[in-house]
C-alpha cells in the first residue's frame, strides 16, 4: 500500500498552488465573485497552459492520460482557494462524457474544452436534487426526424456561459428505472429552451433550464442506455468535489486554530478555554477522518475498484464532517465569523454546496444503511 | 394544577385572530414570509408596529400605565401563538423588548417621559452599542471611553455588532469612564439621542446572507450630554446585567418554532423521497421531525411553567437555559429546512428576498428563506453571550460550580 502522491503529482499540485497564491487570494476571489464576470479568464488560461484542462483525458483524445489522483491533487488546492471555475462542470463532467462518446461532433466539442476555447455544462439535477440517475424524468420523445425534450433541470453549473449543454433525459420508463436514460447535446440558443442564470451561495454560476417541446435532430444523441456513463462521471465529479471540500476543511481548521490562538478574551487566547479547545480537537478529528476517506477512496478509484458504496461513504462523510467543521469555525470566530468579509463563511457555504450536489450526506448515509 | 387557559380566553383568541387576519398590509405579510432572523425587514416591521400601536397592542410586555396591554400571561401567550401562525414579521426587539423595559425599571422620570412615548409611537428606533472589536464574550473589558467634560461626555472608540445602526436614530451604549480597579466597575450606561453626532460614523457590515444587519460605529471626540446616563457613573455594568435578563428572556419562543415545523410538514408532504413516496411518509424524516417536535414541546412546557410563575422560574439559570434551548432549536430547525430545500437552497436570490422587489422566488417561499435562515441562525449561539458563556453561567448555578 502507498497512499502518497507521486513526485509528479506533488509538482503539479505545487504549481497550481503557486499560481493561486500569486493570482487568486481571497480578496481577488471576492472581487471576481462580485463582478459581472463568472470567473477569471486569466486563471482559466493559466489552467490551460498548465495542462489542467487536458490532464485527466487519454492521450489518444488529446489529453495527458492522468489518473483521478492527479485531479484530486489539484482539486484540494481549488478548495483551499475557494476557486470559482467551471472545472467540475466542463472538464470533469462533460469532458468525460464527450471523451467517451464516438459521436463525431463530440470529438470537436471535446477538443474545444481542452483548448480552453469553450465550456460545456451538464444538465442533470432536477427538483430539489437528483441523488441517483434513475430519478431523472426530463422527457425525450422520439419524433419523425429526431427528439422532443420536455421538462426542467435545476442548478446546472456553468450553464449560463456554456457553449453547449449535455442533458440527461428519460427516453422510456419512469423515475426509478436505470433503463431508458439518454444523453443529448443541446445548443443553449435552441428555441423553446429557457435558461435562467443565477449565482450560487458559494460564488459559482448556475442556471435553471426549462424545455418546452425543444426539438433536437437525431445526431444530437450522445448516448443511449446512458445510466453507466452518467453514474461513472458523477462518481468522478463527486470525488473531485469532495477533494475540494477537504481542501476547504483543512483551510478552515488552520484559519480557526490560528484565530483562537491570537484572539484574546479574559486576558488569554480563547483557544485555551476547554470549550473552544475541545471543539477544535473535534474539528481536527473530523478533518482527519475526511482526509483519510478522501485519500483512500481516490486510491480505490485509481485502481478502478470503487463501488457505489464507496462513493456513498465518501460523499456522506465529507458532507457531514464538512458541515460540522464549518459550523464550528463560525462559532469559534464569533461575530466576525458571521460576516461576508471573512473567508470563514464562504468556506462554509462551499462545503454546504458540495454536500447538496449529487445527493447530500443524509441521502448517501441512508443508502449505505439500506444496502 | 390546572392546565386550562380558561374558556373565557376563547373569545380573546378569536378577537386577536380576527384582527391579525385583517390588519396587516400585503407588504407586511410579505416581510413576514421573508423574515430570516429576529430582525425582520425594517420598514415593514415599523409599518406593522404603527398598526399595532394604533390598536394599542404594540407592547404586551409593558405595564399598562406605560402603554402596555394589561394582558395576563395566558393572553400574551395566545397573542404570540396567533401572531406566529400567520407568519407575521416579529416587531424589532431593541426598543420594545430592551430599552423600554429597562427605562421602566431603572430610568429617571425625565428619561421615561422623554423616550417611552417615542418608542411606542414608532418615532424612535434604538440600536445597541455593547460589543467592541476586542470585547465580545469578555464584554466587561470594553475600552470605548467617555471622558466627563462639563455637562457632557466626550466619547472615543468603537462599537461593533450594533444591529441595524444605519436604520436607527438612537443608540444605547456602554462606555468606559474609569480604567482603575475591577473592569466591571468603571463602566457607564449611556443613551444617545442621535446616531449622527459630529464625529460618529456608521459602517454597515454584510452578513453571511449578503445583507447588512450589523454595523460598526466609530466615535471620534463625540460630545453627548450626561443627562443620557442611566444609573450612576461607573455603575453601568449592573444596568447592563439587568437589561441582559430582558434580552435573554425574549419570552415564548416556542410558538415561532412550532410554526416552522408546520411549514416543514407542508413542504415534506409534496416532496418526493428517493426511499419512498413522499418525504412526509419517510420513516427517517419522521424520526428527525418527531425528535425536533418533542424538543420544541419541552421548551414550550418550560416556557409555560416559567410564565405561569412556577418555581422553575426562580432558577437563576433560567435566562441562560432558555437562550441555549431556543438558539440551538432554531439552528436545528433551520438546518432541516435547508436540507429539505436541497438544491433550491443553493441559489443566491438577493432580489427575490427583498420586500417589494416583485421578483418571484425560483421555487417555494420556504426555499427562498431556508438558506439565509440557516446561515443567520448561527448568530443566535453567538449573540447576547455565546452559548459557551451561557453554559459557564449555568454550571455556576450547580453545587460544583
Amino acid at each position: 500500500m502507498d497512499f502518497s502522491f507521486t513526485e509528479e503529482q506533488q509538482m503539479l499540485r505545487d504549481s497550481v498552488l503557486r499560481l493561486l497564491q500569486q493570482k487568486y487570494d481571497f480578496d481577488t476571489r471576492q472581487a471576481i465573485v462580485k463582478s459581472d464576470q463568472p470567473w477569471s479568464p486569466e486563471i482559466w488560461e493559466a489552467f490551460c497552459e498548465l495542462g489542467l484542462l487536458a490532464l485527466q483525458f487519454p492521450e489518444e483524445k488529446g489529453g495527458f492520460g492522468g489518473s483521478i489522483t492527479d485531479t484530486v491533487a489539484i482539486a484540494k488546492v481549488f478548495g483551499k482557494h475557494l476557486l470559482v471555475k467551471p472545472y467540475v462542470s466542463s472538464v470533469v463532467l462533460t469532458g468525460s462524457i464527450l471523451a467517451a462518446s464516438n459521436n463525431p461532433s463530440a470529438v470537436t466539442h471535446h477538443s474545444n474544452i481542452l483548448s480552453g476555447e469553450k465550456t460545456v455544462a451538464f444538465a442533470y439535477e432536477e427538483g430539489r436534487g437528483t441523488p441517483d440517475p434513475r430519478l431523472v424524468t426530463l422527457s425525450a420523445r422520439k419524433t419523425e426526424d429526431g427528439f422532443k425534450l420536455n421538462g426542467e433541470k435545476r442548478m446546472v453549473l456553468g450553464a449560463g456561459q456554456a457553449d453547449l449543454l449535455i442533458v440527461s433525459t428519460r427516453i422510456e420508463g419512469t423515475a426509478g428505472d436505470a433503463n431508458g436514460l439518454a444523453l443529448f447535446m443541446v445548443d443553449p440558443s435552441r428555441d423553446r429552451l429557457t435558461i435562467t442564470s443565477f449565482q450560487t451561495i458559494d460564488g459559482r454560476t448556475a442556471a435553471n433550464l426549462r424545455f418546452d417541446d425543444v426539438d433536437l435532430p437525431s445526431e444530437n444523441l450522445l448516448d443511449l442506455d446512458a445510466f453507466d456513463v452518467i453514474e461513472s462521471v458523477i462518481s468522478r465529479a463527486i470525488i473531485t468535489l469532495c477533494a475540494e471540500a477537504v481542501g476547504a476543511m483543512g483551510a478552515l481548521l488552520k484559519i480557526t486554530s490560528e484565530y483562537a490562538s491570537t484572539r484574546k478574551q479574559f486576558g488569554t487566547p480563547i483557544g485555551s478555554f476547554q470549550a473552544i479547545a475541545h471543539r477544535m480537537a473535534d474539528m481536527k478529528i473530523a478533518y482527519t477522518k475526511a482526509r483519510s476517506t478522501m485519500i483512500y477512496t481516490t486510491a480505490l478509484a485509481e485502481a478502478g475498484e470503487t463501488k457505489t458504496r464507496d462513493i456513498s461513504i465518501l460523499k456522506g462523510q465529507i458532507g457531514k464532517l464538512g458541515k460540522s467543521i464549518g459550523e464550528s469555525a463560525i462559532q469559534i470566530h464569533g461575530g466576525v465569523g458571521m460576516t461576508d468579509e471573512l473567508s470563514v463563511g464562504h468556506f462554509h457555504k462551499r462545503l454546504l454546496a458540495v454536500d447538496t450536489l449529487f445527493g447530500d450526506s443524509e441521502y448517501h448515509l441512508r443508502l449505505l444503511g439500506t444496502e | 394544577m390546572n392546565i386550562d387557559f380558561g374558556s373565557e380566553l376563547d373569545a380573546f383568541r378569536n378577537k386577536v385572530a380576527a384582527f391579525l387576519d385583517e390588519a396587516p398590509t400585503p407588504a407586511i405579510r410579505e416581510a413576514g414570509r421573508k423574515t430570516t432572523s429576529a430582525f425582520p425587514p425594517f420598514e415593514e416591521a415599523q409599518a406593522w408596529l404603527a398598526i399595532l400601536i394604533e390598536k394599542g397592542w404594540a407592547a404586551p410586555g409593558w405595564p399598562k400605565e406605560y402603554g402596555g396591554t394589561g394582558w395576563s400571561v395566558e393572553q400574551r401567550y395566545i397573542f404570540e401563538e396567533e401572531y406566529r401562525k400567520r407568519d407575521l414579521p416579529p416587531l424589532l426587539p431593541n426598543s420594545l423588548k430592551m430599552v423600554g423595559p429597562l427605562l421602566i425599571d431603572l430610568g429617571t422620570e425625565e428619561q421615561k417621559s422623554k423616550y417611552l412615548p417615542r418608542i411606542l409611537s414608532g418615532e424612535d428606533y434604538w440600536t445597541q452599542g455593547y460589543s467592541e472589536p476586542n470585547s465580545g464574550s469578555d464584554l466587561a473589558s470594553l475600552s470605548c471611553r467617555a471622558d466627563p467634560d462639563g455637562d457632557d461626555y466626550v466619547i472615543n472608540g468603537s462599537k461593533i455588532w450594533t444591529t441595524l445602526a444605519y436604520k436607527s436614530n438612537r443608540l444605547r451604549m456602554l462606555v468606559r469612564t474609569d480604567s482603575d480597579g475591577k473592569k466591571q466597575q468603571g463602566i457607564t450606561f449611556l443613551l444617545l439621542d442621535r446616531t449622527d453626532y459630529p464625529g460618529m460614523e456608521t459602517r454597515p457590515i454584510d452578513g453571511l446572507d449578503g445583507f447588512p444587519e450589523c454595523c460598526e460605529v466609530f466615535f471620534d471626540n463625540v460630545r453627548v450630554p450626561q443627562s443620557g446616563r442611566v444609573g450612576e457613573e461607573n455603575d453601568g455594568w449592573s444596568v447592563a446585567k439587568h437589561l441582559l435578563t430582558h434580552e435573554r428572556e425574549v419570552s415564548a419562543s416556542s410558538p415561532a418554532l412550532k410554526r416552522y415545523i408546520e411549514r416543514i410538514r407542508e413542504v415534506a408532504k409534496a416532496e418526493p423521497c428517493p426511499f419512498g413516496e413522499t418525504l412526509a411518509d419517510d420513516a427517517v424524516f419522521q424520526r428527525t421531525l418527531g425528535e425536533l417536535e418533542a424538543e420544541i414541546a419541552s421548551l414550550e412546557h418550560f416556557e409555560k411553567l416559567a410564565i405561569s410563575g412556577h418555581d422553575i422560574s426562580l432558577d437563576p439559570a433560567l435566562p441562560s437555559m432558555t437562550k441555549i434551548m431556543n438558539s440551538e432549536l432554531v439552528q436545528r430547525e433551520s438546518d432541516i429546512m435547508r436540507q429539505l430545500s436541497g438544491l433550491e437552497g443553493l441559489s443566491l436570490e438577493l432580489e427575490a428576498i427583498r420586500v417589494g422587489s416583485n421578483v418571484l422566488p425560483m421555487d417555494s417561499d420556504m426555499d427562498l428563506i431556508s438558506m439565509p435562515f440557516y446561515l443567520k441562525s448561527h448568530a443566535t449561539t453567538i449573540y447576547a453571550g455565546t452559548n459557551e458563556i451561557q453554559r459557564d453561567l449555568i454550571a455556576r448555578t450547580l453545587p460544583a460550580g
